[in-house]
């Protein structure tokens, strides 16, 4: 456990956390800076309540080091949007009340914030398989795929908005080379 | 919330407020005690009147309800009843739930009461309010114009109200506000009070927006989870080895020992707390603790598992239980004489969980005299309890009041000195692990004296939760000659739920008792008039931990009664839904069915259809390879069931009516179904909020789908605990087995509200086998009706050893397996059957430096013999210092040199090994075990005290080449000076002025003591004659008559240039053999006989390269070089292990000289030794390969014909192998290891049908991986993979490693002694 300095961005705002760089971003994103979003479901990388964007790519905190995220932009629940003025993925799923106990929330939107992005009108299947790992108890599956579909229109009819989530945006030179980050990855129809 | 909501924290507090409107009553009497039932903890009257209500001089009003909003929406509900009654804007409604020192004690939020029962005090109370302000609004204005009446309805007496205001017919308005300005009232609630017309709800009925989304989906701190205090610590418990048995002498009497020194090494750390059985560790971070829960040694004393548990019918039958009989008419024993048919059967329902999507989580804080946590404070210093302490905890419990009266009894507080404040939580359908943690909070903050916080893992709320419980249905009967049922003798067993908090439990305050409850009888009695029937509920204690799960006996009674009567129907030849209808005298319900069947276009018939259907079910994923099992092998059926859940003591009472009909389709070949559709009629009377009600129905058929087709806790057949521990073991509905759900809300505005949060999922499991039903002609009795069950059912293959447990054991043998593979034609080429342990591996030279000749060898022992004897005599003489320390090297050199020195030294990768864990780059320290005791790796730093400081080139020239230290003293070949000696001197001048031009570090190592004879440094002059050929192999290429087989099959091509820089740095700096070339009994490398032939690095497989490698396509030169700069491949996976910082220091190098690396590597492997090719050929190609590189799925790189044809391959063979462990390796690795129709992964998510680990010949690199995960990947681009050490058993992870070879390597046989391979390697350190 020792400590090491690590820079990164999150929400926009740059962070210096000196953390042992062993410990998992989600403890460091709710413990260190106080950010209720991601939540703790599993540590597995197996539920998807702890998703994050890094470089505007889904991401599950829970199963990567914070050390992973340096010199990256990192953008939770709470940097999409807030009440006064949410994302568009937040406003439709408001809309749809495509929750019962919540817990999941944060997932389903980070996951749709990312899939609506590399994909911007997904089929019915499209969005299934992307959400297939995110995983909700109390069945709200049917409000949620209805939100998604939802929150594709709202961005297409505003796309200005969509757009205006500069934290979401790679970094380009801090891009890492290779498959992983290629651009928007094409769903097959 | 209201600013008046935040402050007042109690009764007092409300008691005490200017401006403001109360509704009292009296706190609920002591209940009569009710046999049979858990206690029910009665009001505190020194706690005074409860508050049901409260309106504001702020326009605001706050309703206190004792029940808490699950998800499933109540909140938002009692707002609109509030809002409705006093005519006040919804958003002017506040709603607190559960807290203890507030909100009136209404017993837990079970059995769908809230709204039914719960939610009438409420509503009288705001009717009453109401009344008041019209009346206060009279006397303000007088009473001019006024006719007497009734001032509470509206129209009587001329006033209304309106949106938070008094309207005098004259147009004045007055709001209640104003009303109450300079007011304290107090009304004791009236049960009298008429309340308003439900003709005349404009709010209730409506389906408004839930309260509580907004702050949920933008991160506001709503949850228990989001709860942070000034000064908070960070608390995990460590439990016991018992998972899940919360009954036995053992329980909480278990602790043998605590050994804190393990943990002494992790910083941060408080406290560890033990109390009985009960182990807790506060520390400062949340890391801290959770590292120190997962370090701490215990000893744990032995303990006596419960019953067998493989088969639940007979461990229930067996388990002790008295049988009480709640309903009986007719003569049983006449119509069992008059039935021409008899019909017997049991049914069995299995261990399921509520599976709450976040682990529960408290926090507690505990205060003696006048500390105060800037919360409550409303006793007086000196009016504390007789402890003086003081304790508020804040939890996600179901039932408030009831863990306030638990805690009380764990501390000793008096219950007034505890307050429990209720935050939202993950949903959990009943009680979950949410008073558990909280006990354990309030241990952890007692003993620190600071607020605690702590976090139950995935783990334990998976093992730990109290289930739902296993129950068991028999049923006696038969059909007469008409027809008619003739006779229900209907039994069921349920063991019992009480589940008292852990703690409890743990610490010894209460004891380990398990008791039986009267719960089995819920919904026993069916709705059917059968004429002669007795209903015998068997009430018995708890087998494992189980408390109220959503439908709680009522689901699984249901499914026996609706399993049941579709058999009479089919016995009798009649239309299910019609032989329903014949014996259902509800005429609510009958109205029911037939509109349900209605709507879902229920085709009658009398027997199962069997149809195939017209299309192959919904794919739900793009471009997944379903596999030959798509085409044809679909049947599809419908299956009906009715139920109407009757909850709480017998007889109870009825929530809503509801009514399933289910389309499913099932695979003949796999025995997979899939619920394609469902429609529910639901009649629930009065909906409050009907877009809750649907949301409420959708959710109970989607978790019931789910209990159907997927869930049943895995119990570990030896221990009897329980062994799902993640998601994978426990898998739940995803995404991809959403079915179509049409709902109708049957509009009953006239009736009462009836509980909705369970009554949609009763009918859902016999709906669904029923169906299973129609489309195979096979009855189905106990869930999960899983593939590996409906496969052995119809007879596809024979049915799993040990199908309670859960382990699809017999499914993984290579018989079974051949079966499926007949049937889809695509029999693996080899023969099933184990490998043998690895045996001697064929031989491989080392293609550059040739054996020598025995007369060199005895020449050279004699050469060694006499250095020895001179060493012994202290004549190995030590090179003498020079004074270059203190990094003074930097100014000595050219950069240029040293540059190349650093990638020289990148590609020794001297940095890992002389490196230790936290400590300055190469100061030395590592601990290395060896077979030959531990080495600790020297400080290379230029200090002259501890590291090289002293040393001349030519002393380190000498340690290169020779393996002596400056002093003279040989050392250990750890440091493997047998390849480094190939370095050339401009490389080792380099290399010296690299390192001469690092800081110096001053870090004495440990001095590393081997055990004898290893520690006569000496006797490494004879090692080195048998083992070192010094010096840099000669630039040109040896002659080929020289060469030794097989390398004198390489051509003269092989020996360019660049095959000898390859050569050169592969075998030289590089030092690969030193790792990837097996060793003999003393430690040498077998050059000569296996060279590069795989070998065990520090538990670890180190693989073979060149011609004994493993890839199942073969390696090409640039698929190397892209391996080794970037630490990963699409046709071969990624570095890991001891190979990531390998590929990390390679990334230093210029790329010509890892593409020589690679054209050398690459070049061995061209020319495979005779004999050798059934290990190192690629496997068969497939007779039609792609023409051209393309990308397994979309976004993937582009792989060769062979490789795209390899994941294909197991692809398509996923689709025949399903069963438990394809389930865990789906839900457990699917996030990131998914054929492209996925989630998107931050990462690497490669073809694991090309990653030579799983076609090699041992299991370990596949097992240490998924034992440790990936969390330092060589890049980061790679991404990172968890541990699953804590998660899964040694018998799941060799389950799931023997799953991968069968479907990803399946030309390979299957590994030999996977538990025992698992258990070793978890033996070793991370």
């Amino acid at each position: 456990m020792v400590s090491a300095l690590v820079t990164t961005s999150v929400n926009g705002r740059v962070e210096r956390l000196v953390v042992a760089g062993g410990v998992p971003l989600l403890t460091v994103l709710r413990n260190d800076l106080g950010l209720n979003g991601p939540k703790y479901g599993c540590g597995l990388g197996q539920c998807g309540a702890c998703l994050v964007l890094v470089d505007g790519r889904a991401a599950r905190s829970c199963a990567m080091p914070v050390s992973a995220v340096a010199g990256r932009q990192v953008t939770t629940l709470e940097g999409l949007g807030q009440a006064q003025a949410l994302h568009p993925v937040q406003q439709a799923f408001i809309q749809t009340q495509a929750a019962q106990c919540g817990y999941c929330l944060n997932g389903m939107i980070i996951a749709t914030v990312s899939l609506l992005r590399r994909c911007p009108q997904p089929t019915d299947a499209q969005v299934r398989s992307a959400l297939s790992h995110n995983l909700c108890r109390c069945g709200s599956h049917l409000e949620i795929l209805a939100a998604v579909q939802l929150a594709a229109r709202l961005m297409a009819a505003q796309p200005a908005a969509a757009n205006a989530m500069s934290t979401d945006q790679p970094l380009g030179s801090q891009t890492l080379a290779g498959q992983a980050s290629a651009a928007p990855m094409p769903l097959r129809p | 919330m209201s600013a008046r909501a935040a402050t007042w924290r109690t009764r007092a507090d409300f008691r005490q407020a200017p401006g403001v409107l109360l509704v009292l009553r009296d706190p609920p009497a002591p209940p009569a005690p009710s046999p049979g039932q858990p206690p029910i903890v009665a009001g505190d009257p020194a706690e005074g009147l409860e508050v049901l209500l409260a309106v504001c001089d702020d326009g605001q009003a706050i309703a206190l309800l004792g029940h808490v909003d699950l998800g499933t929406g109540i909140r938002t509900a009692y707002g609109q009843i509030a809002a409705e009654e006093l005519d006040l804007p919804l958003d002017c409604v506040v709603v607190i739930l559960g807290d203890t020192a507030r909100a009136p004690n209404q017993g837990p939020t079970i059995a769908s009461t809230s709204l039914q029962i719960h939610a009438q005090p409420l509503r009288l109370a705001a009717a009453q309010a109401r009344a008041w302000l019209v009346d206060a609004a009279r006397a303000r204005w007088g009473s001019a114009g006024e006719s007497a009446g009734d001032a509470g309805a509206a129209g009587d007496s001329g006033l209304s109200t309106q949106a938070g205001e008094v309207v005098h017919p004259d147009g004045r308005r007055l709001a209640y506000a104003e009303l109450l300005t300079g007011q304290h009232v107090e009304l004791m609630l009236d049960a009298a009070t008429p309340t308003k017309p439900e003709a005349d709800y404009t709010v209730v009925g409506t389906s408004a927006p839930r309260l509580d989304l907004p702050a949920k989906a933008t991160g506001g701190p709503v949850y228990v989870h989001d709860h942070r205090l000034p000064g908070m610590l960070h608390g995990r418990v460590l439990r016991p080895p018992y998972a899940g048995v919360d009954a036995g002498d053992f329980v909480g009497r278990s602790l043998l020992a605590v050994h804190e020194a393990s943990i002494l090494h992790i910083p941060g750390i408080q406290k560890i707390v033990v109390i009985g059985d009960f182990i807790g560790i506060v520390a400062d971070r949340e890391e801290q603790a959770e590292a120190a829960m997962l370090a701490l040694q215990v000893d744990w004393a032995p303990f006596t598992p419960v019953a067998k548990l493989d088969d639940l019918a007979q461990a229930i039958s067996a388990h002790p239980s008295t049988p009480r009989v709640v309903a009986q008419h007719g003569d049983l024993l006449a119509a069992r004489l008059e039935a021409s048919i008899t019909l017997d059967r049991s049914y069995v329902w299995p261990y399921q969980m509520h599976a709450s999507i976040g682990p529960s989580c408290a926090v507690a804080t505990w205060r003696v005299g006048g500390e105060t946590d800037g919360v409550a404070d409303r006793v007086a210093d000196g009016e504390t309890g007789g402890l003086g302490a003081r304790a508020t905890v804040w939890a996600g419990t179901q039932n408030p009041h009831v863990l306030r009266a638990d805690l009380a009894k764990l501390t000793g507080l008096a219950d007034t000195d505890i307050e429990v404040i209720r935050l939202e939580a993950a949903g959990c359908y009943g009680r979950n692990s949410a008073d558990d943690v909280a006990a354990d909070a309030l241990l952890l903050a007692r003993a620190v004296g600071r607020p605690v916080r702590v976090q139950l893992t995935r783990a334990q709320e998976h093992a730990w939760e109290p289930k739902g419980a296993a129950q068991l249905m028999q049923i006696q009967g038969g059909l007469r000659d008409d027809g008619a049922p003739a006779g229900y003798d209907f039994q069921t067993s349920y063991p019992s739920n009480g589940a008292p908090t852990l703690a409890l439990l743990l610490t010894g305050a209460v004891p380990a008792v398990g008791l039986a409850f009267e719960m089995g009888d819920r919904t026993a009695v069916p709705p059917y008039a059968y004429l002669h029937q007795r209903i015998t509920v068997n009430d018995m204690a708890p087998i494992l931990r189980a408390s109220w799960l959503r439908g709680v006996s009522a689901l699984p009674n249901s499914f026996a009664h609706e399993s049941y009567i579709d058999e009479l129907a089919t016995a009798a030849g009649v239309d299910p839904v019609a032989y329903r209808l014949r014996y259902l005298d509800d005429p609510r319900a009958a109205d029911l069915v037939r509109a349900t069947a209605d709507k879902a276009g229920w085709v009658p018939h009398t027997k199962p259809q069997q149809q195939q259907p017209a299309q192959p079910p919904h794919r739900n994923r793009p471009g997944l390879l379903d596999g030959p099992a798509d085409q044809g092998d679909w049947l599809s059926g419908q299956g009906f069931a009715y139920a109407r859940y009757t909850h709480s003591k017998f007889p109870g009472f009825g929530a809503a009516w509801a009514a399933w009909v289910a389309d499913v389709r099932v695979n003949k070949l796999t025995g997979e179904v899939r619920v394609q559709r469902v429609v529910v009629g639901h009649d629930a009377g009065l909906m409050v909020n009907p877009k809750g009600v649907q949301q409420q129905v959708h959710g109970n058929v989607l978790q019931t789908t789910s209990r159907a087709l997927k869930e049943q806790v895995r119990i570990d057949p030896t221990t009897r605990t329980v062994a799902s521990r993640e998601w994978g073991s426990y898998p739940i509905l995803t995404f991809l087995d959403v079915p179509v759900v049409d709902v109708l809300l049957v509009p009953r505005p006239g009736e009462a509200p009836l509980g909705v949060g369970e009554s949609a999922s009763v009918p859902g499991t016999a709906a669904i086998a029923n169906a299973i039903f129609d489309a195979t002609g096979v009855r189905f009795r106990a869930p999960p009706f899983t593939p590996e069950v409906v496969r052995a059912a119809l007879g596809v293959l024979p049915a799993p050893a040990a199908p309670g447990a859960g382990l699809d054991a017999a499914e993984s043998g290579a018989a079974s397996d051949a079966n499926v593979d007949e049937k889809h034609g695509a029999k693996p080429d080899a023969k099933a059957g184990t490998v043998p342990a690895p045996g001697p591996l064929p031989e491989a030279a080392d293609p550059q430096r040739p054996r020598r000749a025995a007369w060199a060898v005895a020449g050279a022992v004699v050469g060694g013999l006499i250095s020895l004897g001179a060493a012994a005599l202290g004549w190995r003489p030590a090179i003498a210092p020079v004074q270059l320390g203190g990094g003074a090297g930097a100014s000595l050199y050219a950069p240029d040199l040293i540059n190349r020195g650093r990638q020289l030294a990148a590609l020794g990768n001297c940095a890992t090994c002389h490196t230790a864990e936290g400590g300055r780059p190469l100061a030395g320290g590592l601990a290395m075990a060896t077979p030959f005791g531990t080495v600790y790796s020297t400080n290379l730093t230029p200090d002259a005290a501890t590291g090289i400081g002293l040393w001349s080139f030519s002393a380190f020239q000498r340690a290169m080449r020779e393996g002596v230290s400056r002093d003279g003293h040989h050392l250990y070949p750890a440091f493997p000076y047998t390849a480094f000696t190939q370095t050339t001197d401009a490389d080792l001048t380099a290399l010296y002025a690299y390192l001469m031009a690092q800081p110096a570090v001053a870090h004495a190592v440990p001095e590393t003591r081997l055990a004898w004879p290893y520690n006569v440094r000496p006797l490494m002059a004879l090692w080195n004659a048998l083992y070192l050929q010094a010096g840099p192999v000669p630039a040109p290429p040896l002659p080929r008559a020289q060469l030794m087989e097989p390398q004198r099959s390489l051509d003269a091509a092989r020996r360019s240039p660049a095959w000898q820089r390859g050569a050169y740095l592969v075998n030289g700096l590089g030092h690969c053999s030193a790792c990837h070339t097996p060793r003999d009994a003393r430690g040498g490398e077998l050059a000569q006989s296996a060279y590069l032939g795989g070998a065990m690095v520090k538990g670890w497989e180190a693989p073979p390269l060149g011609a004994l490698n493993r890839s199942p396509v073969a390696w090409t030169e640039d698929a190397m070089t892209t391996y080794l700069r970037r630490g990963h491949h699409p046709e071969h996976g990624i570095a890991g292990g001891p190979m990531a910082p390998v590929v990390q220091g390679l990334a230093h190098l210029p790329e010509v000289d890892v593409r020589a690396m690679a054209h050398y590597l690459v070049s061995l492997q061209a020319a495979p030794a005779p004999g050798l090719s059934g290990l190192s050929a690629p496997p068969a190609t497939p007779a039609t390969p792609p023409a051209s590189p393309a990308p397994a799925w979309p976004g993937a790189a582009p792989l060769s014909a062979a490789a795209l044809a390899l994941v294909t391959q197991a692809s398509v063979r996923a689709a025949a192998l399903p069963g438990a462990t394809q389930r865990l390796f789906e839900s457990a690795c699917g996030a990131c290891h998914h054929d492209g129709a996925g989630p998107e992964v931050q990462g690497l998510n490669q073809p694991l049908a090309l990653n030579a680990n799983l076609h090699g010949t041992r299991p370990d690199n596949l097992i240490r991986t998924v034992l440790d995960g990936i969390w330092q990947p060589a890049f980061v681009e790679i991404g990172h993979m968890p541990a699953f050490r804590h998660a899964l058993d040694d018998h799941q992870i060799a389950e799931l490693v023997a799953y991968l070879r069968q479907r990803f390597a399946p030309t390979q046989p299957p590994w030999a002694d996977l538990p025992g391979a698992v258990a070793r390697a978890r033996t070793l350190p991370p």
